[in-house]
């Protein structure tokens, strides 16, 4: 008894050390539900002839800190989220692995690719994307009778309904809520074809393309025509939007699933950025998160049979499905789920098609990530909360700015 | 209670039992002294080193001499953390000084209730600041209640300007109508103009007057625009030196530390001799006269040591910096260390040589506080 004892306890001894266990640092928050989901029900099953399990570890806090912190003391998971906001800086670490001849890119959408790319080498496999959208409140335009933005529209027949919409509401009712924040307003300042940096590595925010959006987007807000979400008491316009209040917001397809959540009776729809009046083109973001290996990690090999996993048409079927982010695989760009019908699927059709449509670049500020944006959103807030005129806050946002870029 | 040992006889195995003792008392020391030795010693010896070079907590540490001091001061987000941070400290020191010696007073009166009182003031000491952070946040947001109340307050100016007015004619009316029958009675009886009985009556004829005056017409609430004043992200700064939102966290770094710094005047009020204020009473003092003369300087010492944690406490705020984070506008909030720790953990690209020269400045700025502040402090050790 006492043999066979023993000898389970070292059959199951050795069942477990045969396991190898790869650990996955990523967001806090909603992410760890998801993910988890993921690795219990697609990723781990599949690897589990392998002998590899999947374990999700979310960094607490600041993540990019976090993060910082693990990979320089050698604490850092197998696999890390690197988001193309911070990207720069992390692949100038040197502690990621490179991931040349070892992933295909191929079935991934070449632009998410470069996101991720320095001289050459791949650094992050892009596990999703979003881009930005206009989603309105059909029933407020309906209300006013005003028709719902659509992709013909530029920014002045936008910004006429918008301010139509706002007029036959009445004073409780906004046209759209913007927030002082380059993550919104650089989709119309692209727009203009103006660019975060020249080719010579510098950004000029005197530049009059610049100015022409900047005025068209803190316009609104001084007319009022737009709110910002503080004045709503709100964090973000996805907030203002699901309030009914408002009748547009400028989001990504995370809208979806909050909407969904938060005010299921919201009747919605998606169309996309308006085109500039002059150059007749639009402006967009792309927002991702890739999945990057350490280059320190001791399970490498079971590291990039997770991360195949994590990028696989199966698992980005069910991101997609659930509304939180567009897939990063070209084979899922045509999935008949963008021709369904439903308010999300068609939000998510916009959201793809705002990848590649007009003056699109990634939410990226090289090594100055987000000390880049603050001047920007510093002059935003300042002129939309009628603090200072257009001129005055460029040119204190272009001497922050200087200062930030010479450090 | 420790035993003490004296040298009056003679003890032959002495020095054995002190050098045991004194082992026994390294053993029990040892946890502490070692923590202090690694996160300490050992963390401000490697700063102390950083601050001279170019680390970016990745590659290996180059040699830069003072450059990263020198760059530090041409950088103007560290003039305007120093500057902030200069202006937090001073003025929530005071604020929670002050605050913390009068609620300490008041809490150490024989009331009705004292327990709850204690125990209800000491909450906010041991929420966790993060929580008390958002939950300002939530009460001071454009239609938040601050600004609700602030509304309300100026749309009813009228009722409220006619109750007080009321309220303070009743109450003297009816305090000169009892003197003059004291007076005709020629009794040696004396009333306060804050006689109880009297002011809950004065009381009752201001809102009587308030709610005739409303139902006749006399007085409406006045039509004003709602008082949406933006506490948090606001660019503006009180007599064009300190930002708004700094002000926001000086509020509310003060309503959390009060507490705590109560606790040590109501220890130190305790301790002081009964006879000290009889003594003071004989002499005809006043409650005032008692507080400035009696209080006040037999509480110098727990002043020294509330004020002495206070500065090193503020000169080192982050955590409300970093839940703000970024509805305020960053040149209003930020701190040394704030930016120290925005200049460390950068995503991948840490400044941490010039950070850590940044972490000295606020050491060395901590130690010339304190220093300065004991020649204004005499603690008793140092009388």
């Amino acid at each position: 008894m006492k043999r066979s004892l023993l000898l389970a306890a070292a059959l199951l001894a050795g069942a477990a050390s045969a396991e190898t266990v790869v650990k996955l640092n990523g967001f806090a928050g909603a992410d760890v539900a998801i993910v988890n989901d993921l690795l219990n029900k697609i990723v781990n099953p599949a690897l589990a002839k392998d002998g590899i399990r999947a374990v999700f570890e979310p960094l607490q806090g600041d993540f990019n800190a976090a993060l910082t912190n693990a990979l320089s003391s050698g604490t850092a998971g197998d696999l890390m989220y690197i988001d193309i906001f911070v990207a720069p800086g992390f692949i100038k670490t040197g502690k990621l692995l490179p991931l040349n001849g070892k992933v295909s890119t191929k079935p991934f959408v070449p632009s998410l690719v470069k996101a991720f790319t320095d001289t050459g080498k791949v650094y992050a496999i892009a596990k999703d994307f979003n881009s930005l959208a206009i989603t309105y409140n059909k029933d407020l335009f309906d209300e006013a009778d005003v028709a719902y933005p659509n992709e013909n529209d530029t920014w002045s027949t936008f910004a006429d309904k918008l301010r139509k919409v706002k007029k036959a509401l009445g004073n409780d009712y906004y046209g759209i809520c913007l927030p002082a924040d380059f993550a919104r307003f650089g989709a119309f300042a692209f727009a203009t074809g103006w660019k975060t940096f020249d080719s010579k590595g510098n950004s000029n925010l005197l530049d009059s393309r610049f100015k022409e959006a900047f005025n068209f987007y803190t316009g609104l807000v001084k007319d009022k025509t737009a709110i910002l979400p503080s004045d709503l008491s709100q964090g973000w316009s996805g907030g203002c939007f699901g309030g009914g209040k408002v009748a547009a917001a400028i989001e990504g397809a995370w809208i979806s699933g909050f909407l969904r959540d938060n005010a299921p009776n919201l009747k919605y729809g998606t169309a996309p950025i308006p085109r500039n009046d002059k150059t007749k083109k639009r402006g967009n973001f792309i927002f991702t998160v890739g999945w990057a290996v350490n280059k320190d990690s001791k399970v490498q090999a079971a590291a990039l049979k997770v991360l195949d996993q994590l990028t696989s048409e199966k698992t980005q079927q069910f991101i997609l499905t659930e509304g939180l982010a567009i897939p990063s695989r070209t084979s899922l760009q045509s999935n008949s789920y963008f021709n369904k019908t439903t308010q999300e699927a068609m939000n998510a059709k916009v959201v793809f098609e705002g990848a590649s449509d007009g003056y699109v670049y990634g939410y990226s500020f090289k090594q100055y990530g987000g000390d880049w944006m603050t001047p920007v959103n510093a002059a935003l807030q300042a002129v939309m909360s009628g603090k200072a005129t257009t001129d005055e806050a460029l040119k204190k946002a272009q001497s922050d700015l200087n200062s930030v870029m010479k450090r | 209670m420790l035993k003490t040992r004296t040298k009056d006889t003679p003890n032959p195995s002495g020095k054995k039992q002190t050098g045991k003792d004194t082992f026994t008392a390294y053993l029990f020391l040892a946890p502490f002294l070692l923590t202090l030795l690694v996160f300490f010693f050992y963390g401000f010896v490697r700063a102390v080193y950083f601050s001279f070079t170019d680390y970016d907590l990745f590659n290996p540490p180059k040699w830069m001499g003072f450059r990263s001091y020198l760059n530090i001061f041409q950088d103007d987000k560290f003039r305007i953390a120093l500057i902030n941070t200069l202006l937090f400290s001073f003025l929530t020191t005071a604020l929670q000084t002050a605050g913390a010696l009068l609620l300490a007073v008041v809490l150490n009166q024989r009331i009705r209730g004292l327990m709850f009182f204690r125990s209800a003031y000491y909450m906010p000491s041991i929420t966790s600041s993060v929580v008390i952070t958002l939950v300002f946040l939530w009460l001071f947001q454009k239609k938040g209640i601050a600004n609700y109340l602030t509304t309300q307050f100026t749309q009813y100016t009228p009722h409220i300007l006619l109750f007080v007015g009321v309220t303070v004619l009743a109450q003297i009316l009816q305090v000169l109508l009892e003197k003059a029958k004291i007076r005709q009675a020629k009794s040696s009886f004396q009333i306060s103009w804050f006689d109880p009985l009297l002011l809950w009556i004065s009381v009752a004829i201001g809102g009587i007057a308030v709610l005739v005056a409303s139902f006749m017409g006399w007085i409406q609430p006045r039509d004003v625009a709602s008082f949406d004043f933006d506490w948090v992200y606001n660019t503006d700064k009180l007599f064009g030196l300190l930002p708004i939102p700094l002000l926001f966290i000086i509020l509310m770094n003060t309503f959390t530390t009060i507490p705590t710094l109560m606790l040590f005047f109501l220890a130190g009020l305790q301790g002081i001799s009964s006879s000290l204020y009889e003594a003071a009473e004989l002499d005809g003092a006043t409650p005032w006269q008692k507080f400035r003369y009696v209080t006040v300087p037999q509480l110098q010492p727990v002043t020294f040591y509330a004020v002495t944690i206070s500065l090193i406490g503020t000169l080192q705020m982050f955590d409300q910096v970093k839940v703000i984070g970024d509805a305020a506008p960053l040149d209003s909030i930020i701190t040394l260390s704030y930016y120290i720790y925005n200049y460390s953990f950068r995503g991948g690209s840490s400044l941490a040589g010039m950070a850590s020269a940044a972490a000295m400045i606020l050491a060395a700025l901590t130690l010339l506080v304190v220093l300065l502040q004991r020649q204004f402090f005499k603690d008793e050790v140092n009388r």
